[in-house]
C-alpha cells in the first residue's frame, strides 16, 4: 500500500548544469499517485532533462529526488531506479527491432526484477497472461508474432509504452507519445493513457501537442528556462499571461 | 541479419554428423578403398579449429553486435596453454628441455608449468584461465560503457599488446621462435595417422557442440536478451537489466570457445608462435563470418570453412594475390550480399526479380527517393 499523502514522486530544489548551461534550475515539483500531469514549455525548457535526472541519465548538480517520500533516488543506478517503479518511454520509439512484438514484451515482463539466471531461465507460462493482457491493452493482439521492426510508428509507441507499463511502475514517465502520430493515433494514445490510470501509480507526460494534453492530463506544469512558469489546469494555462508571452504565443 | 532457417541449420548439422562418422572410417581405411590421404584429413582438422573459433566470434558479434577484432588472443591463449602440456609430456617421455628454454640458460622448466602436466588441469585451464582474462577486459570494458568501434579497437590494441609481449623471448613462452616439438598427442606419436585423426574428428564433434549448444542458447531468453542489446542497449538497461553482466556472460564464453579452437588447433599445425596474436587473424575472423552471414553461427562455419579452403589452395598456387583476393571478397560480400552467402537464396530471387523488371539493371539510372 502507498501512503495517500506522500507524493509518488517529489523533485526539491533541482539545478542541472551541463558546462556553463543550466538545464533546469532551482526547481522544486511534486506528482501523486493517481494523477496525469503534463509537463509542457518550450524547446530548451528542461523537460526532457528533468526525466533524465528522474531515469538516471543525467546528475543534478544539486538537489534531490524522491520517490514516496522516502526513497531518495542520489547515488542510484538507472538498473535501480527501474526496480524503484521508474518507468520511462523514451521520445523515440525504442523498441527490439529484431524481436516480434510478444519477445518485446516478454523481456520486459520481469517475474524475477533481482535475478538476471532466475529470469532467463523462467518458462514463461506464468509471464503469458499478463503478456496478453498487455497486447489487449495496447492494441497489438493481432501483431504479437509480427516483428517489431515491421510496425507502424503509432504501433512502435504503443509497444514501448506496453513494456513500460508491463514492468508496473508507480511512475510512469512518457517522453512525446503522440509526436509524429495521425490524428485517430492520437486518439487511441489518449484512450490508451486514460486506461492506464491507476492510484497506484502517477504519470508524466513531456508533449506539444496541447489539445492532447488538455485531454488526458490532470494538470500541467509549464517550464521555461529550468524554472516553473505555471502550475495548475491545462485550462487555465491557455489564459495565463505568462504562459502565452513565454510558450503559447510564441 | 536474417537468422539461417532450420533447414539449412539441420543441412549444416548433417553434414557435421558425416563428416565425424567419415573421418575414423576413411581415415584409418576401415572400409576399404576409401582412405584419405593425411594431407586431407590434417586440413579439415585445421579449417574445423578456425570454424569453431568464428563462432566464437559470431556468438558475440552476430548475437549481441559486440564486435571483437582480437579474438586471435583467446585462441592464442588455448593454444599456448595446449602446447605446454605437450612440451611438459614430451619432456617426461624423453627427457629432453625445448630449446627456446636451453637458450635462456633456464636448467629446466619454470615450476608453474607443472599446471600444464595433467590433461584434466590443462583442459580446466583452457576452459577457464581465458574466460578469466576475458572478464577482467570484459568488466573494465563495458563497465565503462566502451561500445561499438571504440570496444572493436581495445580488443586489438589488447592483442597486439599481448603479441608484442609474446614475441620477447625472456617471458619463456618461446619467444619469437615459438613452441614446437611435440612428442605424442594422447599417447599416440604426434603427427602420425592415428593422432591426426583423432584431433580432426576432436575438432569437428567441437564445431558440432559449439553449433548446436550455440544455436540453442541464441534461441533462448538469454539470446534474445543478447539480440535486445545488439537493438538498443539502453531501452534494455531502462528496463531494468543490467547489459553489464548479460554481455560478461556472452562474452567469457566466446572467449571460452575460441580457447577450445585454439588448443585443438595447434597440435595440428604442430607449433605456436606469436604470429596467431597478429592482428590480421583476428580481422580475418570478422571477415569469415561476414562471407558466411551473422547471427545464426552456420554462416561462421560456412564461411570459415569456405575462405580457409581458398585460402589453402591459393597461398600455394599464387601467394601474392591472397590479400586482393581476401580484400575482393569481403567488399563484395558486403556489397552484394549484407546478409552474408547463407542469404544467395532470397537475394539471388530479388535479383531474378530485378532483371525481370529491367533487363539492364547496370545501364538503368539508379533514382535515388
Amino acid at each position: 500500500m502507498t501512503p495517500a499523502d506522500a507524493p509518488a514522486v517529489q523533485v526539491e530544489r533541482l539545478t542541472v548544469v551541463f558546462g556553463r548551461f543550466v538545464a533546469i534550475s532551482d526547481l522544486s515539483f511534486s506528482v501523486r499517485y493517481g494523477e496525469v500531469r503534463g509537463l509542457i514549455g518550450p524547446n530548451g525548457a528542461g523537460k526532457t532533462t528533468l526525466l533524465d535526472v528522474l531515469t538516471g541519465k543525467s546528475r543534478p548538480r544539486a538537489g534531490r529526488v524522491l520517490v514516496d517520500g522516502t526513497i531518495d533516488l542520489a547515488g542510484m543506478s538507472e538498473v535501480a531506479r527501474v526496480h524503484a517503479g521508474i518507468g520511462r518511454k523514451f521520445q523515440k520509439p525504442s523498441v527490439f527491432e529484431d524481436l516480434s512484438v510478444r519477445d518485446n514484451l516478454d523481456l520486459a515482463c520481469r517475474l524475477h526484477p533481482r535475478s538476471l539466471t532466475r529470469e532467463v531461465l523462467e518458462r514463461g507460462a506464468r509471464k503469458r497472461d499478463r503478456i496478453d493482457r498487455m497486447l489487449e491493452i495496447i492494441g497489438l493482439t493481432e501483431q504479437r508474432d509480427a516483428t517489431a521492426g515491421a510496425l507502424s510508428h503509432g504501433q512502435k509507441q504503443w509497444l514501448e509504452i506496453g513494456m513500460v507499463v508491463v514492468q508496473e511502475p508507480k511512475l510512469l514517465l512518457l517522453d512525446e507519445p503522440v509526436a509524429g502520430m495521425s490524428d485517430e493515433e492520437t486518439e487511441r494514445t489518449a484512450t490508451l493513457i486514460q486506461s492506464l490510470r491507476s492510484m497506484e501509480r502517477s504519470i508524466v507526460i513531456v508533449e506539444h501537442d496541447l489539445d492532447f494534453v488538455e485531454l488526458v492530463a490532470d494538470a500541467v506544469t509549464v517550464l521555461q528556462d529550468g524554472r516553473t512558469l505555471f502550475e495548475g489546469s491545462m485550462a487555465a494555462a491557455r489564459l495565463d499571461s505568462r504562459v502565452i508571452e513565454g510558450y503559447i504565443g510564441r | 541479419m536474417r537468422r539461417p532457417s532450420d533447414r539449412a541449420a539441420w543441412a549444416g548439422i548433417g553434414t557435421l554428423v558425416l563428416l565425424l562418422v567419415a573421418l575414423p572410417l576413411a581415415g584409418l581405411g576401415w572400409v576399404p578403398g576409401t582412405a584419405l590421404p593425411i594431407y586431407a584429413i590434417n586440413l579439415i582438422g585445421q579449417v574445423m579449429c578456425l570454424s569453431l573459433l568464428a563462432i566464437a566470434v559470431d556468438l558475440i558479434w552476430g548475437g549481441a553486435g559486440v564486435l571483437s577484432l582480437g579474438h586471435g588472443l583467446f585462441f592464442a591463449f588455448g593454444g599456448y596453454l595446449c602446447a605446454m602440456h605437450l612440451l611438459r609430456t614430451a619432456y617426461a617421455a624423453t627427457h629432453e628441455l625445448p630449446d627456446f628454454l636451453q637458450f635462456m640458460g633456464h636448467g629446466g622448466f619454470p615450476s608453474w608449468w607443472r599446471l600444464a602436466d595433467g590433461a584434466v588441469t590443462t583442459t580446466l585451464a583452457v576452459l577457464l584461465l581465458p574466460a578469466l582474462l576475458a572478464f577482467v577486459f570484459g568488466y573494465v570494458s563495458f563497465r565503462s560503457r566502451v561500445n561499438g568501434v571504440y570496444f572493436s579497437i581495445i580488443t586489438q590494441a589488447l592483442t597486439y599488446t599481448a603479441m608484442l609481449m609474446m614475441f620477447r623471448n625472456d617471458t619463456g613462452f618461446g619467444g619469437n621462435n615459438g613452441m614446437t616439438g611435440f612428442h605424442a598427442i594422447a599417447g599416440l606419436p604426434a603427427g602420425g595417422l592415428p593422432a591426426t585423426v583423432l584431433l580432426a574428428s576432436l575438432a569437428t564433434a567441437a564445431v558440432l557442440l559449439a553449433l548446436v549448444l550455440g544455436r540453442a542458447i541464441l534461441a533462448s531468453r538469454f539470446g534474445r536478451l543478447l539480440a535486445a542489446i545488439r537493438d538498443d542497449e539502453p531501452r534494455l538497461r531502462f528496463l531494468g537489466y543490467d547489459t553489464l553482466w548479460i554481455k560478461l556472460a556472452a562474452w567469457c564464453l566466446s572467449a571460452s570457445i575460441a580457447a577450445i579452437a585454439g588448443a585443438l588447433y595447434v597440435p595440428q599445425v604442430g607449433i605456436i608462435n606469436p604470429s596467431l596474436l597478429d592482428p590480421s587473424l583476428s580481422l580475418e575472423v570478422a571477415i569469415w563470418v561476414t562471407v558466411g552471414g551473422r547471427g545464426g553461427l552456420l554462416g561462421a562455419v560456412l564461411g570459415a570453412a569456405l575462405v580457409n579452403l581458398l585460402k589453402f589452395w591459393l597461398t600455394a598456387a599464387a601467394p601474392a594475390l591472397w590479400p586482393f583476393v581476401l580484400s575482393l571478397l569481403g567488399l563484395l560480400v558486403v556489397l552484394a550480399l549484407p546478409n552474408g552467402l547463407l542469404d544467395l537464396r532470397n537475394r539471388s530471387r530479388d535479383w531474378i526479380v530485378d532483371l525481370a523488371r529491367a533487363p539492364l539493371p547496370l545501364l538503368r539510372r539508379r533514382t535515388v527517393r
